[in-house]
């Protein structure tokens, strides 16, 4: 699903000429967990397939995080409504609760608390009222623990398998990051983070297609692209996959949410913006080969370091 | 993870799980605590049985220390169930036997399948995917993820 808002509101993901794996989150100016774009029906649409075909995949909770989803309920509505008026309102008297959605008409009333006032559990009903994917992360033991996640749109891996795992155990297959001492400083980081206080950070990778749903579960139909790339095609073919990531602090479980709104953009538009065709081809220039082989780009690479190549040659030559 | 029981005094009870070739195991154990005239309970496993497991592990008090001798293909099962109920390390002791094998996540379709533990590669029993076997381990489905293999 390719980008079709205003280039300027890209969340282009570089500051510098090189990249390595790092802590950059950075307090959140406008304090809010969602964003809805021009893309957001089509993506309600994707979103609610995807959790209609295939829950296991897309859904996964331990019963323990029961009151935990619901304040990630409240705090989701709540921005919708703060952010959206337009959009989105909600009607709160005492426990009884009814959100509405102009946007898709709909209108939800539910008992506040009460699981069974939804038809299913709380974090699945809001998450189909937004473009982000919604991981809940419980903190006990001095540690975080993934208890309970709606995700769609996942960058090549599998909330089915890392489902109840510490926040160690979900990045270990991160080459380096253990190494250098990342998922502990990161750890440490996520568990002094305060309420109120909510943080966000962009995360990028390549992707041969503009699929939204690149899960681990189905690698098989959309890895096979990686193997089609060409200098000819990869403008229109590879695209750059942000990440947009916010942490937020619920204070009543002492649990986080964090949320991931994936923007894609095709490198052809990327190209339209000469600096930063040349910043990314520095940095896809001097990307270590452990950072290249885990975000999946050592098939592809050399070609799109020539379609990059090609595109600062007609920059030049203008 | 222990290869022999071993008796660890001042408990307020003793609770032995396994199998009929467990229960040789724990053979000396067990006399030792009935010599000494102390609390015990003997719960006789089976597959069948284990739901009624959680159940028993679940009513237990506080001091009781449990003893599990099963197979290996048992014995993760149980001892998730005895760490889900709240038993620590302090207060078990696993003994497994037989064959030593892994399960595999598969990454497409979920299921479990069983490998051996130097196994680098496998085809999944269900959705037929070759899997390449990782370290990346979940102690929720006690397996490590097959990922789709590339070669």
């Amino acid at each position: 699903m390719k980008w079709t808002g205003d280039l300027a509101h890209f969340p282009y993901p570089f500051k510098d000429s090189t990249y390595r794996y790092s802590n950059n989150s950075i307090p959140m100016k406008q304090p809010l967990s969602i964003e809805v774009t021009p893309s957001y029906k089509k993506e309600m649409l994707l979103k609610r397939k995807l959790l209609s075909d295939h829950p296991e995949r897309c859904y996964q909770s331990l019963l323990h995080s029961m009151t935990g989803q619901w304040e990630i309920v409240e705090l989701v509505i709540d921005h919708l409504v703060s952010k959206y008026p337009q959009d989105f309102s909600v009607k709160k008297e005492n426990n009884s609760w009814i959100f509405t959605n102009k946007i898709l008409d709909e209108k939800i009333e539910f008992i506040f608390g009460e699981k069974n006032s939804l038809p299913c559990e709380p974090l699945f009903f809001i998450s189909q009222h937004v473009q982000e994917d919604l991981i809940y992360m419980r903190q006990r033991d001095d540690n975080l623990y993934l208890d309970a996640g709606q995700l769609c749109f996942p960058a090549n891996w599998s909330l089915a398998f890392n489902i109840g795992m510490k926040f160690k155990s979900i990045h270990h297959p991160i080459p380096g990051f253990k190494e250098e001492g990342l998922d502990q400083r990161i750890l440490q980081f996520l568990m002094r983070l305060e309420a109120g206080t909510p943080w966000e950070r962009l995360n990028w990778s390549l992707m041969a297609g503009d699929r939204l749903d690149t899960s681990l579960e189905t690698f098989d139909q959309w890895g096979r692209l990686r193997k089609q790339v060409t200098s000819e095609n990869a403008g229109e073919l590879v695209h750059i996959r942000v990440e947009v990531q916010k942490l937020f602090r619920l204070p009543r479980t002492n649990s986080i949410l964090f949320s991931i709104h994936t923007h894609l953009l095709a490198l052809e538009q990327l190209a339209t913006n000469s600096e930063w065709v040349q910043q990314f081809y520095e940095i896809l220039s001097e990307l270590p080969a452990h950072i290249i082989e885990y975000k999946g780009i050592s098939n592809y690479k050399k070609a799109v370091l020539e379609y990059l190549e090609k595109q600062l040659q007609q920059v030049k030559t203008l | 993870m222990s290869i022999e029981a071993v008796f660890i005094k001042g408990k307020r009870k003793y609770i032995f799980c396994s199998d009929e070739y467990g229960s040789r195991v724990l053979s000396s154990v067990f006399e030792h605590v009935k010599k000494e005239k102390l609390a015990y309970e003997w719960y006789h496993f089976s597959a069948e049985k284990r739901e009624w497991l959680e159940e028993f592990l679940s009513k237990q008090k506080m001091g009781t220390f449990l003893y599990v001798v099963l197979p290996y293909s048992e014995l993760y099962t149980v001892q998730m169930m005895a760490k889900r109920i709240g038993f620590s390390s302090d207060e078990t002791q696993y003994i497994g036997y037989g064959e030593k094998w892994i399960s595999i996540f598969c990454c497409r379709c979920h299921e479990l399948n069983r490998a051996e533990e130097q196994q680098t590669e496998l085809t999944c029993h269900q959705c037929r995917l070759k899997l390449e076997v990782s370290d990346h381990y979940s102690e929720l489905h006690h397996a490590f993820l097959g990922y789709p293999a590339t070669g």
